[in-house]
Parts: structure tokens; C-alpha cells; sequence
């Protein structure tokens, strides 16, 4: 059951992993000019 | 209206062992994809270009989604609670991809009318039932943090247009290499990319969504968590374990008042997130020129998403400490405050705008995510999908009011390019008066009448798990 649990956290959590450092790639350009 | 039965609720009450945990990745799944619906500024000025249309025309195919989302949450409530999460998830899969595929189709064939059908119409209304599909679920699962629950949920809804974004920047450039994402509101893509996109989402979306609705299960009857003790539930101000049906609960006072208290708090948090680019540009412009570059404002917008979706986590899950009431206290009465000083101070620099902004929408989101724990602690968990599914009436509208109150005052105050921060007053106050009403209807929210109440509590438990 901790392996299925594990597996689907990481589902979606690799989709939310990826949006958030491209937004925040694109945030940075507020700080940086 | 029946459905197979291996989507049938009693097929999924959950075996012993199996772990709750498994629930908010299932409702996350479901949710991260619906959320597309807010990162369609990617492909907007392709659309714009492809169907030889207006801002405006183009537009209004996502508003008609937001008020299909409404409704169609709203009608099928009560077949979502009665039929269960797996029926709902599953529905709602289908009508999302099916809604991107003839979107898909009329962006092929150049035929506009087909996309207002796909996304707007069909899409839309797989937009109200997945929205609504995990919500009484969670709480079932989680009586003991409801907060928390619908928090990680929900958050899913603002993730996924965090997701949607750059993926549909990848997709478009891959497709046709002319398509620059940086650039993607000067930038247009074929018509061939756009088609393929749609394809390619409405199909990734449906295995996804398929795999949310594979997971979820219902609690079996009488179930609660280790060490759970519902007594302490009820013994906190407000929280009921009376049961109230979805048609007795709009009879209320209570439900109007969260109504009218949903509605305040979208509309002043769209008042940001409708101008945030353009806004930002305007509070620190020096004639012609602003300090804030386009590129500057594009990451302010991607900085206003991550708050967005954090505040539907942090604040829904603070509520389960604090209470549900004072949480809102805090999103309309402190977003009042912050609304005061961003008229005020906020040209002041950047700084002090960036802060009060992101504030903001962090309990944009919170309202958002915490109201379905506000309607299970006033009205129980019998028909709370039910219920939330008819609130959200207020987002769609709050849909339209928002956009509407706050493009009015500026197109008054003179043309886009020209305006400068004290443009921005009279909108950004008519927004402190909406949440002043908001907070005077959260203050008067008292715990719903027993004349409303279910007369049986048991045979409700039973018919809510039939």
C-alpha cells in the first residue's frame, strides 16, 4: 500500500514540480529586469 | 439517471487497509487538468488570428466555459453526491476531452462555432462535475481536517493552469517552430499546432483523469479516522453533524450569506487577476514608458499563479485551527485593508505592490478552497457536493461582474498604454466596498436552524451512502 501511496503522489506531484519552476523561471524575470 | 455499474458507488467503498492518502493525489489528478482553463493566454492571440476574431470574441469562449462550470455544477450536484465520485470523475473526463477534441475539430475546420460548443459548452460542464466530483469525498475521508483535504484538492485547480502554461508554450513551438511562447501575445501559432495541442491535451487529460477516477474510493459506512472523536468536532462554534439537504440548504440564510461572501471575495480577486500585467506596468509608468518591463509583468502573472495556488493550501488548512469563520474574517476584512494600501501606497515601489498583490490572491484562492469545509461545518456532509456545486453559482458570476466592474472604470478613465496608478482608484475601492459586504455577510453567518435539518440523522447517513 506505501509503494501505490508513493506512486501516486509522485504522479502528481512531477506535473506540479514542472509547472512550478518554469512560473517561478518566469517569475525570477520580475527581480532580475 | 443510472450508471454502470462498475461505476456504481457501492463497487468502490473503500476494503480494509486501504489508506486515505490514495484520495488527494485521485482528486489532485482530476483537478491539475481542469485547471487548463486558466492558462489560455499561450494561445489567445493565436486563436484571435486563426478565426479572424476579437479580443473580446475570444474571450468570451473561456468566460462561457466559467459559467457552464457554474451551472452545470449546480444541475448535476445532486447526481454527483447520489451516483459518487468514480461516476462523477469519469463523466467529467469524458466531457473535458471530448469538449478539447470538437474544440480541436473546429480550430481544424476554421469553424469558431465549434469551439464555443467544445471547450465553452461540453468542456465546461466536464468543468462543474470534475470540480465538484472529489469534494464530499475528501471530507468524508478527512472529518477531522476538512480544511487541509479540500485545500490539496483545490490547489489542483490553480496548479494546473501553473502546469497547462509552459506546456502549451512546449506543444505549440514543437509543432510550429515559428511560435515563440516568450512572446506568446505577439507571437501566433498555425492552426496545425493549435489542432494538434487540443488533441494532444484533450487525450493526456483523459488518461489522467481516468487514473483519479480508477483511485477513488468512499469511505465505508460509520467509518472515521484513528483517534478521531466527532464529539470534538461538534463542540466547535458553528460545526453541526445534523444533516441539511441541498433543497433545504438554499432555503437558508446561511447559504446565501456564503453566497454573497463567494462572490465579493472572486470578485475583487479577478479585480487583480484580470489586469495584473497591464496593472503593474501602469502603477510604476513615467509617460510613455513604465519602470516594469513586459517581460517583468509576465513573471508578476506567474507570480500571482503560485500564490494563488499556496493560498488554496495554507489558508484552507489554517481554517481547520482557527475556525472557518475567522478565516474569512481574515480573506475579506484583511484583503480590504490590502486593497486600501494598494490604492494608497501601492505606487510606491514595486516592492510594496509585488507584496500587497500576491496577498491578495493568496486569499483569492483561500476562499476558494475553504469553502467547502464552511458548507460541511453549517450544513453536514450528507449533500455538501450538492451544495458546493450550487455556491458556485457565485464564482460565474463573480465571473462576469469582476471583468465587468473593473474594465468599465478604466475604459472611463482613458485609453490602455495612457493610464497611470490613480486610474486605478476608483475601481480598486469599489473592490474594498464589495469585500466590506462580504465581511459583514461572513459576520452574520449563525448556525443554520434545526427546522432545516434532515428528521432522521440515521436513515440520512444511510440514503447519503445508498
Amino acid at each position: 500500500m506505501n509503494a501505490r501511496i508513493a506512486a501516486s503522489w509522485a504522479l502528481v506531484a512531477v506535473p506540479i514540480v514542472y509547472g512550478l519552476v518554469e512560473t517561478i523561471r518566469k517569475a525570477a524575470t520580475l527581480f532580475t529586469g | 439517471m443510472a450508471v454502470p455499474s462498475f461505476l456504481a458507488r457501492d463497487r468502490i467503498v473503500a476494503k480494509p487497509g486501504f489508506s486515505r492518502w490514495l484520495i488527494p493525489p485521485a482528486a489532485l489528478a482530476v483537478h491539475l487538468c481542469i485547471g487548463q482553463v486558466y492558462a489560455t493566454s499561450v494561445y489567445k492571440t493565436s486563436f484571435v488570428e486563426r478565426f479572424d476574431a476579437s479580443q473580446t470574441t475570444i474571450g468570451f469562449i473561456f468566460s462561457l466555459a466559467i459559467v457552464m462550470l457554474g451551472l452545470s455544477s449546480m444541475v448535476f450536484g445532486t447526481w454527483v453526491d447520489r451516483n459518487g465520485p468514480r461516476a462523477a470523475m469519469f463523466t467529467a473526463a469524458c466531457f473535458w476531452s471530448v469538449g478539447l477534441l470538437v474544440a480541436a475539430l473546429g480550430i481544424s475546420t476554421g469553424q469558431l462555432w465549434l469551439v464555443f460548443l467544445g471547450y465553452g459548452v461540453i468542456g465546461g460542464i466536464g468543468l462543474g462535475i470534475g470540480y465538484i466530483s472529489p469534494v464530499s469525498t475528501l471530507i468524508k475521508w478527512f472529518p477531522d481536517r476538512p480544511g487541509l483535504a479540500t485545500g490539496m484538492a483545490i490547489m489542483g485547480f490553480g496548479g494546473g493552469a501553473l502546469v497547462a502554461s509552459p506546456l502549451e508554450g512546449r506543444l505549440l513551438s514543437a509543432f510550429d517552430g515559428a511560435f515563440d511562447p516568450a512572446k506568446a501575445a505577439a507571437s501566433s501559432a498555425d492552426a496545425h499546432a493549435l489542432t494538434l495541442m487540443f488533441v494532444v491535451l484533450g487525450l493526456a487529460y483523459l488518461v489522467f483523469m481516468m487514473f483519479g477516477a480508477l483511485t477513488v474510493r468512499v469511505p465505508p459506512d460509520g467509518w472515521k479516522p484513528d483517534g478521531f472523536d466527532p464529539s470534538q468536532v461538534k463542540s466547535k462554534q458553528l460545526v453541526t453533524t445534523a444533516s441539511v439537504s441541498a433543497h433545504n440548504a438554499i432555503r437558508t440564510p446561511q447559504f446565501w450569506l456564503l453566497w454573497v461572501v463567494l462572490f465579493c471575495n472572486v470578485t475583487a480577486g479577478i479585480g487583480i487577476l484580470e489586469q495584473a500585467s497591464p496593472m503593474i506596468q501602469d502603477f510604476f509608468r513615467d509617460g510613455d514608458t513604465s519602470t516594469v518591463t513586459a517581460a517583468a509583468a509576465a513573471g508578476f502573472v506567474g507570480l500571482l499563479s503560485i500564490f494563488n495556488m499556496g493560498g488554496r493550501f495554507v489558508w484552507s488548512s489554517t481554517s481547520d485551527v482557527i475556525g472557518r469563520k475567522p478565516i474569512y474574517a481574515l480573506y475579506l476584512g484583511g484583503g480590504l485593508a490590502l486593497y486600501v494600501l494598494l490604492a494608497t501606497i501601492g505606487s510606491t515601489s514595486t516592492a510594496v505592490f509585488v507584496i500587497l498583490a500576491v496577498l491578495i490572491i493568496s486569499f483569492y484562492g483561500g476562499g476558494f478552497a475553504t469553502v467547502p469545509a464552511y458548507l460541511r461545518d453549517l450544513f453536514g456532509t450528507f449533500q455538501v457536493g450538492a451544495i458546493h456545486g450550487r455556491l458556485l453559482t457565485a464564482w460565474s458570476a463573480a465571473g462576469v461582474a469582476g471583468p465587468l466592474i473593473v474594465n468599465g472604470f478604466l475604459d472611463a478613465q482613458g485609453e490602455p498604454g495612457s493610464l497611470v496608478a490613480g486610474d486605478y482608484r476608483p475601481a480598486l475601492f469599489t473592490m474594498v466596498g464589495l469585500l466590506a459586504i462580504g465581511f459583514v455577510a461572513n459576520l452574520l453567518v449563525r448556525p443554520v436552524a434545526d427546522r432545516f435539518h434532515e428528521p432522521d440523522s440515521t436513515s440520512t447517513r444511510e440514503r447519503s451512502a445508498a
